[in-house]
């Protein structure tokens, strides 16, 4: 099982040579390449979420632990391994990832300039990922984060598009550079936040299980936890730090999209949870109600926001902001069951936010615009599409039987559980808003009479399909019987030590 | 025994006129002397705290046949450039060798 | 058989909607039969249950039959999927599963040749099977479920045919007028839970009967939960979804308009009632204030509207505002009892109006009249639904009206005990209107009567079975009928909050309801017969009167104006702010800065050595002086 976890990172970082002997005057053949990398990933992935056991204690298994250096200089013991594991809050999302990029090749088939290079990019993106979740030692983990993170500027800035708004512009350039520099930013935050940990425990060693057993000093909890909670926020789309999220995602391709809100952005959120909260418990507790505030205001910010946006990927960007904040409002209540709720969310959100993206990039290939009111009554000509972006805009407003619901209604009751009742009621509200802007979208764009100039519109591909396909079921799997994803993160969540 | 204060004085005064030199001359050769006379104020403040603090070993005294070689490796490195300079410009003044601003 | 097996009654439904939506297209008639079979069985079972629960139901200590799942669970925090059977289950069941069966088959014939009849049939027994969750539910999250369910079909359902921009925006409208209650209704669930730490709604009661929950903090929280209710029962000020609603096909407003989901909110107050009693009179006093105020603006909106179906959904207000106010008069009785025959006297008005509409295909008051001739079945039909809702002795409403009015006068001041007289005269007068208008007289549009006849029998069977029953149903009321069906007796002996109540004959309210009712359809002929010449001239004599009823009170035009001006102008900011402060003064504000100052700055390398040389003496004088300075 732990040769499943690290065949995981090396399949993906691995697929990348691969590629590169691909002969490029046939892409398609790169594209099965992809598809059966990505296939391999998600049946690993699979794999690893339904054969992990769940019984009590902090979770943490099938670990494999390689040295990397030890006993030099002021590394003591276990200085930096290459320490892979899977607990319960590793397990859903790296099934999560899986499905991600399973989705995203199909979605990726139409890519047709720089093939090669954009798929061995795409995957060295998700290798990153895949790094994050099972690593267990601060220093890869970091090390992972940035893996996962700098591809991105090239896969926007190569296969993005850039856009007139009419009064305002957003090219693909800015787009990418923006997002980079948001996330550098905060990196710079948690490595200063990492060197002062790795210091202050003074044991020698960047291994996460070691560190999490010491007892920090608690003003210096006080001190660094908002460096692991804004660096990490960053890329969770904390407000006020979320402007590099929608404007990332009008540049970025359709695949890149379905990566960088369905995964990607969890990165931050658990970054914040297994670093920050896991070390720093009093840290936690004294910056929960900031890490709540900031999340309510992000999910009425994002939903009230989402509105009036006209373009698709705005309001699915501002949607993700939106959700994000119920992630962290999750996060800061430190219960277990809002803990829970928040890797719920993640998973939700992930899977949600794809099948968006892959609806988007069907109707913007065929259109190439992507500005709603310029449609109207096209599920008349793509029927099986309307109904795909019908049941991730019901699963995003939480309607019971999709995954939001689970995942939102766990965040609301743990908020009520730790006292936090003016945010439940904040978030129940921003939940509600989510109804108006789906259901306008979906009144302006997919009902009423149909306009004359998409007549030739044609139902999206058979591969998007199986992908909105795959990501539904999910989406229904943990919206009918979430106790397989509870057990697992309960599990995990409950031995944390903040977390009461 | 001579007061260490003698030494102190001597390198300060050295010091600051080798600084006074590095400041106000524009030769490029004038300012490598001024520096050469920073250089040496220093090694006899090694000399003399070596002396006084620990006479039996000889870290100070080590330090101040470094320097002394560093000056010299510098002022061989140096007085190339100046050279170049020369043989390129005609001139050794500093103010006029401003390619490198912003 | 029995209460164990309760689950299976939604189970059903639900299961023919996934098999006509995997595979309805290869079945023969798109699989409609599935739909109707899956509820017929469920009918059927619904007597297993029944036969159970009589039974087991005078065993002392009885409160209901109970089965339950887990679904999540961590430590001491457990959700469980359960399924909770007592009386006023046993009510609900009835009507939802008897309506529902009715309504399937009338839609055989009005939905034929539809291009999306399979997918009618299966949302609507998605529909079907999560009413019957609903009101199954034995705890408040699968209740909250269950109720985000219906309000999501009633939504794919007011839009079935969204290429109408109409229907898409009714679809919207409903969805999120209801969801502003769902808010509520969230927040209440919670609000319960966190101090009792349960979702169950038996252990919520006997938490609350120890004295749990502060007085204050329950009124809240039952507050909230009616809020729900306002929202899905479409009471005042969340009532403007349900005429908008009509958009959708008739037999969907029938079951679901009518009938069975907006009745929800009814069966959310009554299933709650006892922390409603709990709580402080205030709580129970907004459910009668709000009742009282749909059942009259409704009663004065319906003498205005002019399409057929809007005049019903102005009545089906009307009957849910005196639901409400029967709640806010502490009787879960009258109100589970007016819920009964409501059911079948508007399903049967609705049905009756989709006949209209299907052989006439209009809907306008001013383009009917005259069909009697052509339509007899439909006209008499019609007309025993109109008179049950009017509330003439002997049919069904009449009785359970005067329940309500009994309760009034008993539980509340004489204000509204004379506000509620004053509605059965109103309501008589409107409901009169539009059967006149429809059906008597000479038609307006000949044109449409032309090929006006009765519907083929998948339609006009339903409609016989539901006048017979708006005629009878009302006679449950009686011990001896309820014993004769095997009941303990009558219906207020069966559905009770706190003790069996006898039916009594109180003659002041008969005879007072009755003159009123009456009166109505009296004063209602002298102003619609022949020509409406009377009305039309009341109508210009009280221009501005008309003008505001017409206008429905001007309401819905605030809430546009409030969307408009209010809402999406505060969205319009957010994002203008996002867009223009955060992002292009913040986030590119401080890149601007950045390279401004590296502008600036740059012209400090100017290249000469001196320069460089006095920086560098200057920087080291002032740190040792700092040295010395810190030192000392």
């Amino acid at each position: 099982m732990n040769i499943v976890l690290f065949a995981l990172i090396a399949i993906s970082a691995g697929s990348g040579p691969l590629f590169m002997i691909m002969p490029s005057r046939y892409p398609q053949l790169s594209r099965y390449l992809a598809l059966l990398v990505a296939s391999t990933l998600f049946a690993l992935s699979l794999v690893a979420f339904f054969v992990y056991q769940f019984d009590g204690g902090s979770g943490l298994r099938y670990e494999l632990q390689w040295d990397w250096i030890s006993n030099i200089g002021f590394f003591g013991e276990d200085g930096i391994t290459f320490h892979l594991g899977l607990d319960g809050i590793g397990a859903p999302l790296v099934l999560l990832n899986g499905l991600v990029i399973f989705a995203g090749v199909f979605v990726s088939w139409n890519i047709t300039h720089r093939v090669k290079d954009y798929f061995v990019l795409l995957f060295l993106l998700v290798s990153g990922v895949y790094g994050v979740f099972l690593s267990h030692d601060l220093f890869f983990l970091f090390f992972w984060y940035e893996v996962a993170v700098l591809p991105m500027y090239l896969l926007i800035a190569v296969w993005g598009s850039s856009t007139n708004f009419g009064t305002f512009t957003r090219t693909k350039e800015y787009g990418a550079m923006k997002l980079t520099l948001f996330l550098v930013g905060g990196s710079v935050l948690i490595f200063i936040a990492m060197m002062a940990t790795f210091v202050e425990a003074g044991l020698g060693t960047f291994d996460l299980p070691a560190l999490s057993e010491v007892a920090y000093d608690p003003t210096f909890q006080k001190t660094f936890f908002p460096f692991y909670m804004i660096g990490f926020g960053v890329l969770a789309g904390m407000w006020p730090l979320h402007t590099w999220s929608p404007d990332g995602h009008v540049a970025a391709p359709t695949a890149v999209s379905m990566l960088h809100a369905g995964v990607l952005m969890k990165l931050g959120a658990f970054g914040i949870l297994r670093v920050g909260i896991t070390l720093f418990p009093e840290g936690a507790e004294f910056w929960a109600p900031v890490m709540m505030t900031l999340g309510v205001a992000g999910a009425l910010y994002g939903a009230i926001a989402a509105m009036t946006q006209t373009d698709f990927k705005y309001m699915v960007g501002y949607s993700s902001v939106s959700h994000m904040g119920f992630v962290l409002m999750g996060l800061a209540t430190l219960s277990d069951i809002g803990v829970t709720g928040a890797v719920l969310q993640m998973f939700a959100h992930g899977a949600m936010t794809a099948l968006m993206f892959t609806s988007v990039g069907a109707v913007y290939d065929q259109a190439h615009t992507r500005d709603m009111t310029k449609f109207g009554g096209i599920a008349k000509k793509m029927p099986r599409h309307s109904a795909f972006w019908a049941i991730a805009g019901l699963s995003s407003i939480g309607l019971p039987g999709l995954a939001g619901f689970v995942a939102e209604f766990h965040i609301f009751v743990g908020t009520f559980q730790s006292g936090y009742e003016w945010a439940g009621v904040l978030g129940i509200i921003a939940a509600a808003i989510s109804a108006t802007y789906i259901l306008r979208m979906l009144a302006l764009a997919y009902f009423g009479p149909l306009n004359e100039k998409w007549e030739g519109l044609k139902e999206m591909r058979i591969g998007e399909q199986v992908a909105a396909a795959t990501l539904i079921s999910f989406l229904l799997f943990m919206g009918l019987w979430p106790a397989p994803f509870v057990d697992r993160i309960s599990d995990t969540v409950s031995a944390i030590q903040a977390i009461g | 025994m001579i007061p260490i204060d003698n030494f102190l004085v001597l390198s300060s005064i050295l010091f600051a006129i080798g600084m006074y030199g590095v400041l106000a001359r524009r030769s490029a050769l004038l300012i490598l002397m001024s520096v050469e006379l920073m250089l040496q104020a220093v090694s006899i403040n090694f000399v003399a705290f070596a002396v006084y603090l620990s006479p039996e070993v000889f870290t100070g005294l080590v330090f101040a046949i470094f320097v002394i070689v560093i000056a010299a490796a510098e002022v061989g490195l140096a007085l190339a450039i100046v050279l170049r300079l020369y043989r390129n410009r005609q001139t050794a003044n500093v103010d006029e060798a401003d390619a490198l601003k912003w | 058989m029995g209460m164990e097996q309760a689950w299976l009654i939604p189970a059903l439904p639900a299961a023919a909607f996934v098999v006509i939506t995997l595979v309805g297209k290869y079945l023969p008639r798109k699989g409609d039969w599935v739909a109707i079979g899956a509820i017929a069985a469920s009918f059927v079972l619904f007597f297993f249950v029944l036969a159970d629960l009589l039974d087991v139901v005078d065993e002392p200590g009885f409160t209901g039959g109970e089965k339950s799942w887990e679904w999540v669970s961590f430590g001491d925090f457990e959700i469980r999927l359960g399924f909770f059977t007592d009386q006023i289950t046993i009510v609900m069941l009835a009507v939802v599963s008897f309506v529902a069966l009715m309504v399937q088959i009338y839609s055989v014939g009005y939905m034929r040749g539809d291009p999306r009849y399979g997918w009618y049939f299966a949302v609507m027994s998605l529909f079907v099977a999560a009413m019957l969750t609903l009101v199954l539910a034995d705890n408040l999250l699968l209740l909250y479920a269950a109720w985000e369910g219906v309000g999501f079909c009633s939504f794919l359902l007011i839009g079935f045919w969204w290429e109408k921009r109409a229907a898409a925006e009714a679809a919207k409208k409903a969805f999120i007028t209801t969801r502003i209650g769902d808010v509520g209704l969230l927040i209440g669930i919670l609000m319960l839970w966190r101090e009792a730490g349960t979702f169950d709604i038996s252990e919520i009661f006997e938490f609350a009967e120890a004295g749990g929950y502060g007085a204050t903090y329950l009124t809240v929280a039952v507050l909230f939960l009616f809020a729900g209710a306002v929202g899905k029962s479409g009471q005042f000020p969340l009532h403007v979804w349900l005429p908008d609603a009509m958009e959708g096909p008739t037999p969907v407003s029938a079951l679901i308009h009518a009938a069975t989901m907006v009745v929800a909110g009814v069966y959310l107050v009554a299933r709650m009632l006892p922390l409603f009693e709990l709580a402080d009179p205030i709580a129970l006093n907004v459910v009668t204030g709000l009742g009282l105020t749909t059942v009259l603006i409704s009663a004065t909106m319906g003498l205005a509207a002019t399409d057929i179906k809007r005049v019903i959904a102005y009545s089906t207000l009307n009957s849910l505002g005196l639901m409400m106010v029967a709640l806010g008069s502490h009787s879960v009785t009258a109100a589970m009892l007016y819920l009964f025959v409501h059911a079948f006297f508007k399903a049967l008005l609705f049905l009756g109006a989709g006949s209209v509409i299907h052989a006439t295909e209009k809907q306008e008051l001013d383009e009917l009249g005259g069909l009697a001739s052509r339509m007899p079945l439909t006209t008499v039909t019609f007309a025993v639904g109109t008179l049950a809702m009017i509330g003439i002795v002997p049919l069904a409403g009449f009785w359970a009206k005067d329940e309500i009015l009994h309760f009034t006068e008993v539980g509340q001041n004489a204000g509204v005990y004379g506000l509620m007289l004053l509605s059965v005269f109103i309501t008589s007068l409107f409901m009169t209107r539009l059967f006149i208008r429809t059906f008597l007289f000479k038609s307006r549009d000949p044109e449409s009567r032309k090929h006006a006849h009765d519907a083929e029998p998948a339609m006009t069977v339903p409609l016989l079975i539901l006048a017979v029953l708006a005629a009878i149903s009302g006679f449950v009321v009686f011990s001896g009928v309820g014993e004769a069906m095997g009941f303990p007796g009558g219906f207020g002996e069966f559905v009770f909050l706190e003790h069996a109540e006898e039916f009594e004959f109180n003659w002041d309210i008969v005879v007072l309801s009755t003159v009123l009712g009456a009166g109505g359809m009296m004063v209602g002929y002298v102003f619609w017969a022949n020509d409406a010449v009377p009305a039309t001239r009341m109508g210009e004599l009280f221009r501005p009167v008309y003008n505001v009823l017409y206008n429905r009170f001007y309401i819905d035009h605030v809430y546009q104006f409030v969307i408009d001006r209010v809402v999406l102008t505060g969205s319009s900011i957010v994002s203008w702010f996002d867009r223009n402060i955060v992002n292009d003064t913040g986030v590119d504000g401080s890149a601007a800065l950045a390279l401004l100052a590296g502008w600036q700055l740059k012209f400090t390398s100017t290249g000469k050595l001196p320069n460089y040389a006095l920086a560098i003496s200057s920087g080291v004088i002032i740190l040792a002086l700092v040295f010395l300075i810190v030192k000392a």
